[in-house]
């Protein structure tokens, strides 16, 4: 088997063991990257031939010299006798919105094009010192601010390695595109209301968002700062855990991460779903959205495919010994993207402030006659349109006299939606569960530009995932099957606060009862699958 | 002017004297740092950096709250308030909004007329500075030192009445932040700042008319003089027809004048909302009361109390708790003493206090502690010493640390009480000034001051007054 193919855990423990080098695995990652990834994502004017239509485009950066000079450290610690970290040579991508020190971090955005950051993330830090490689920065939509990766100002975007004529999803997108095209094997990413999870979905990988706290923001450039989570995409669910474990804990930088203990996430594993008790809700049936014209809510329900990939999992883990608990009401659920259009534009249009012309970024290159033009100029020429659209949003929603009707009374709904997770989790209430399985998009991949340029109708796509970061809670996505184009299906399974534990060992307990299944068989159009038709 | 009422109410922002930032761990003053040297990526809004909130901060803020009688808000928080400012590097600033650290409060201001003005707290807040800008050469430039230095607003409700009032407040207020410990209050330095609201309205009037705010009034002499100028400015407005305009005016203290700066007409909006990246303050029922128990008594209190407890004068309870020091040094030497607070009293306004000027040290810094203080006035009490030489022994425990005690013996400072020794010099001088002693017995009595000086020149001022007067007489008189 090629070494891009095998997973973190194994890649680590055979370089712990002595039986592989960390500089042999980066080489070969980096070859991979050659192979499949085509033209790095750039702001110049570009022409996409024929065969870079069918690449990747995951890479905005690739950080070889860097890789190579990390994984020769873990090469030396284990000629050394030393222990290199539990990623011993691990290859990773990090999505471009982590500072990472000696590399550009654009944030897939013209305002940073140049930007240097002095200083690395915590959450990156934590991956390096525990023998991790970092590869490069892989692509996003432009501040996070997307589903589909398609806004960055970095193109060509990143194409679905399992049909490139799809979206990855995004804003993680060149993320879960890096792991599920065997570049990479973990990528770290962000989740603000589904970025992580679902283009883990859409690329047919596992993609965590941990419980908000649980692992450092310091370094991940700010979109929503109440709602952001970095998290693990990985090919399967004990590297998710692993990767996780090298990530999580306090930061004394950052005041919102907990101070809980770190739980053991790879022993959790071993254990079976025996007696948990596993939620299903019609909530998760559907997707609801407002008429723009009557404000009339409509019942959209979810791809059939999806929804039966829903009940299959619900199957094989009950046959595993799980109680299967329906009709789950979270009858707030429908809430959620309302309520994120208020908070997250607000904070991000807050956020984005800083990028103003005068320290750092993007500086009009017109003669300003004042200091107000010089602000209206660059932020003009730096921002692509949906930061513009978000700064608008959020500039509205919180201004006097509107921030009461809209920000106060959205503070109150999220509220309403932390509940449901409250009283379905309560281990002396009705539900007492253990896990609610949800699926974690309502269909699977769409196609490049079907839906780019409707921003309202892109962030709908985030419906089933954003309740979760509401509430604060953990969710994770793992890949169910595939649907009838040949693209993957993702299922999300969400726990309750700090329980990442209990998560991970649900998902894997599904992967371990679902290996032999067919659809694993298959192969990502990028690593020479066939695509149907 | 007579017949109107001048309405004042004043912001200040007071510097806390922590040794690092509110929200990093840059040092927080630069007063003589380079531009642009004690910055990070945290207080110069760097992407991806997160505020951790310096908890001295808090305790100092809380402290200023307790001493203003304030409530302390057992949970508070932080708010964004949202504008463009290139001294602003997050385009931010964190400050507190509806849930600040304290609530309500107040200062009584004693006037030099024996008047109590009774001035309410409207807010009370915490909050990061911002940077400095200006511009040379038709360049801006900015300074970020001074970004994210601890600050409490607080802002007065409009109960001050005049210039002299409005100064005294400042002056208190400044004598308060001193007192317990939480600000250098030097306003050269800019460590207490203030804005004054000014309005004016007929006597006997309760309304609140337009107002206007003076900024950068930095000073006390400037915030009396720019109030009396924009009083009477609008005074003399009204008086021929004008309506007062809500303007911000800015006060040029070289020149004296107020100019304006910009109408106030469109108040800008802040688009206020929590600060997503730091927790609630809270503050346990235990750590309030810590707070509380561990101010010192009151400037106010303790200035009564010296009046009451040791029969002080007014004025000298006013000086000598002028600053804290000053007054524990005073009952620190009153216990040493075992009483004599009214010659300690007197020792410390006339005679130490210029020690202190001349050698600029606070009662805290010297060297000549209160126990030495109470050693010498108690040398002189009891006739050891003479009161010059006493005062001159305060410059030299000052200067050598020595005990008073040592000093006098090892320099012979001792007034000659001996009778006996004493005779022996007198005599002396009297056989060596023949003439006087005849003008003398001839009837010029008036002599007899020459004498004494005569003898306290010859024994270095060690002489016993009194005796040496008895032994004069004694002698001339045979
Ligand atoms: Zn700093």
């Amino acid at each position: 088997m090629k070494l891009v193919s095998i997973s973190a855990f194994e890649i680590a423990q055979k370089v712990r063991g002595g039986e592989l080098k960390a500089s042999q695995v980066t080489q070969e990652a980096l070859a991979q990257i050659r192979k499949v990834d085509g033209i790095p994502g750039s702001l110049l004017p570009y022409q996409v031939s024929a065969e870079e239509e069918r690449k990747v485009h995951a890479f905005i950066q690739v950080t070889e010299e860097m890789a190579l000079a990390q994984a020769k450290k873990v090469d030396e610690a284990v000629a050394n006798g030393e222990d290199p970290g539990m990623l011993a040579g691990v290859p990773i991508s990090i999505k471009d919105i982590f500072c990472v020190e000696g590399t550009t971090t654009t944030a897939a955005s013209r305002f940073l094009e140049n930007f240097e950051a002095p200083y690395t993330a915590t959450s990156v830090q934590k991956l390096i010192d525990a023998g991790g490689v970092i590869l490069g920065k892989v692509n996003l939509d432009e501040f996070t601010f997307g589903s589909s990766t398609e806004s960055s100002a970095y193109q060509p975007s990143t194409n679905n390695p399992w049909n490139t004529e799809h979206v990855p999803g995004g804003s993680s997108g060149g993320s879960a595109a890096s792991v599920a095209a065997e570049e990479t094997a973990l990528s770290l990413g962000t989740d603000t209301g589904g970025s992580i999870r679902q283009p883990a979905a859409f690329c047919g990988v596992v993609g965590l968002k941990p419980t908000y706290g649980r692992i450092s923001r310091l370094g991940l450039i700010a979109f929503s700062s109440s709602l952001d989570c970095p998290g693990p995409i990985s090919r399967d669910v004990r590297d998710a855990a692993l990767m996780l474990q090298a990530m999580a804990g306090q930061d004394p930088k950052d005041s919102t991460s907990s101070v809980r203990p770190v739980g053991n996430y790879l022993q959790a594993l071993e254990q079976d779903v025996r007696g948990l008790r596993i939620g299903l809700s019609p909530d998760y049936e559907a997707v609801y959205y407002p008429d723009l014209e009557t404000g009339e809510i409509h019942r959209e329900p979810i791809q059939k495919e999806v929804h039966d990939a829903v009940l299959r999992a619900a199957e094989v883990l009950a046959k595993a010994g799980a109680e299967i608990v329906e009709n789950v009401p979270m009858p707030n659920t429908r809430y959620g993207i309302p309520v994120y259009f208020v908070v997250s534009r607000i904070e991000a249009a807050s956020n984005l402030h800083r990028f103003d012309g005068v320290k750092y970024g993007y500086r009009t290159k017109s003669e300003v006659r004042n200091l107000e033009e010089l602000y209206r100029r660059t932020r003009a020429e730096g921002f692509g349109p949906e930061p513009k659209l978000r700064i608008l949003m959020g500039m509205y929603l919180s201004a006097a006299g509107y921030s009461s009707d809209y920000y106060q009374h959205a503070l109150k709904v999220r509220a309403m939606i932390r509940r449901d997770f409250d009283r379905v989790f309560d281990p002396i209430g009705e539900f007492s569960l253990d896990a609610m399985l949800t699926p974690t998009t309502a269909a699977t991949a769409f196609k490049r530009k079907d839906v780019f340029g409707d921003s309202l109708l892109m962030q709908y796509s985030d419906q089933m995932t954003v309740a979760s970061n509401h509430a604060g809670v953990p969710a994770v996505t793992i890949p169910a099957g595939l649907d009838d184009g040949g693209l993957p299906i993702g299922i999300q399974l969400i726990g309750n606060d700090f329980c990442e534990d209990m998560i991970l060992r649900i998902g894997r307990a599904f992967e371990q009862k679902t290996q032999d299944d067919a659809w694993r068989k298959v192969r990502p159009q990028a690593l020479g699958g066939e695509v149907q038709a | 002017m007579k017949d109107y009422e001048v309405i004042i109410g004043l912001e200040t922002h007071i510097q806390l004297n922590t040794v690092t930032k509110i929200f990093c761990s840059c040092k927080a003053d630069s007063w003589e740092d380079e531009p642009n040297t004690n910055i990070c990526p945290v207080c110069s809004g760097l992407p991806g950096v997160l505020p951790v909130l310096n908890e001295e901060a808090v305790r100092k803020g809380a402290a200023l709250a307790a001493a203003m009688h304030a409530e302390i808000n057992p949970e508070s928080r932080f708010d964004r308030k949202n504008y463009f400012y290139p001294d602003l590097p997050k385009g931010y600033q964190i400050t507190q909004f509806d849930q600040p650290i304290g609530k309500g409060g107040c200062l009584d201001l004693k006037m030099p007329d024996g008047q109590t003005r009774h001035v309410r707290i409207h807010k009370l807040h915490l909050e990061e500075d911002a940077g400095k800008t200006k511009i040379e050469h038709g360049t801006r430039l900015v300074d970020f030192n001074r970004c994210g230095v601890p600050l409490v607003e607080m802002v007065t409700e409009p109960d001050l009445r005049s210039g002299d009032e409005a100064a005294q407040y400042l002056i208190q207020l400044r004598q308060l932040l001193r007192w317990i410990g939480v600000s250098e209050a030097d306003m050269e330095r800019g460590h207490l700042r203030c804005d004054a609201n000014v309005s004016i309205r007929k006597r006997g009037s309760e309304v609140l008319n337009t107002k206007t705010e003076i900024k950068n009034v930095n000073s006390i002499d400037a915030v009396r003089q720019a109030i009396g100028e924009e009083a009477k400015r609008q005074v003399e407005l009204v008086e021929s027809g004008g309506t007062v305009k809500s303007y911000t005016l800015d006060w040029d203290a070289d020149r004296g004048k107020l100019t304006m700066m910009r109408s106030k007409e469109s108040e800008a909006d802040y688009r206020y909302f929590r600060e997503p990246d730091l927790l609630p303050v809270v503050l346990s029922e235990e750590k309030i009361e810590a707070i509380r128990a561990g101010l010192p008594e009151l400037p106010m209190v303790r200035r009564e109390r010296f009046e009451r407890e040791y029969g002080l004068s007014a004025y000298d309870a006013e000086i000598l708790t002028g600053e804290r020091s000053l007054s524990e040094y005073f009952e620190a030497a009153v216990k040493c003493f075992g009483g004599g607070e009214k010659s300690i009293s007197n020792w410390m306004i006339n005679d130490l206090t210029r020690l202190m000027n001349d050698l600029d040290k606070t009662a805290a810094e010297l060297i000549l502690t209160p126990a030495f203080l109470a050693e010498i006035i108690r040398l002189v009490e009891e006739g050891k010493i003479n009161a010059a030489t006493g005062k001159n022994l305060l410059r030299k425990v000052e200067e050598s640390g020595r005990d008073p005690v040592e000093i006098v013996e090892a320099e012979g400072l001792a007034v000659i009480a001996d009778s006996g020794a004493l005779r022996t010099q007198i005599e002396a001088i009297l056989a060596g000034a023949p003439d006087e002693v005849a003008n003398f017995k001839a009837g010029k009595e008036s002599l007899l001051g020459w004498f004494v000086g005569q003898v306290m020149r010859a024994t270095g001022g060690k002489a016993d007054p009194k005796l040496t007067r008895e032994i004069l007489l004694e002698l001339l008189k045979n």
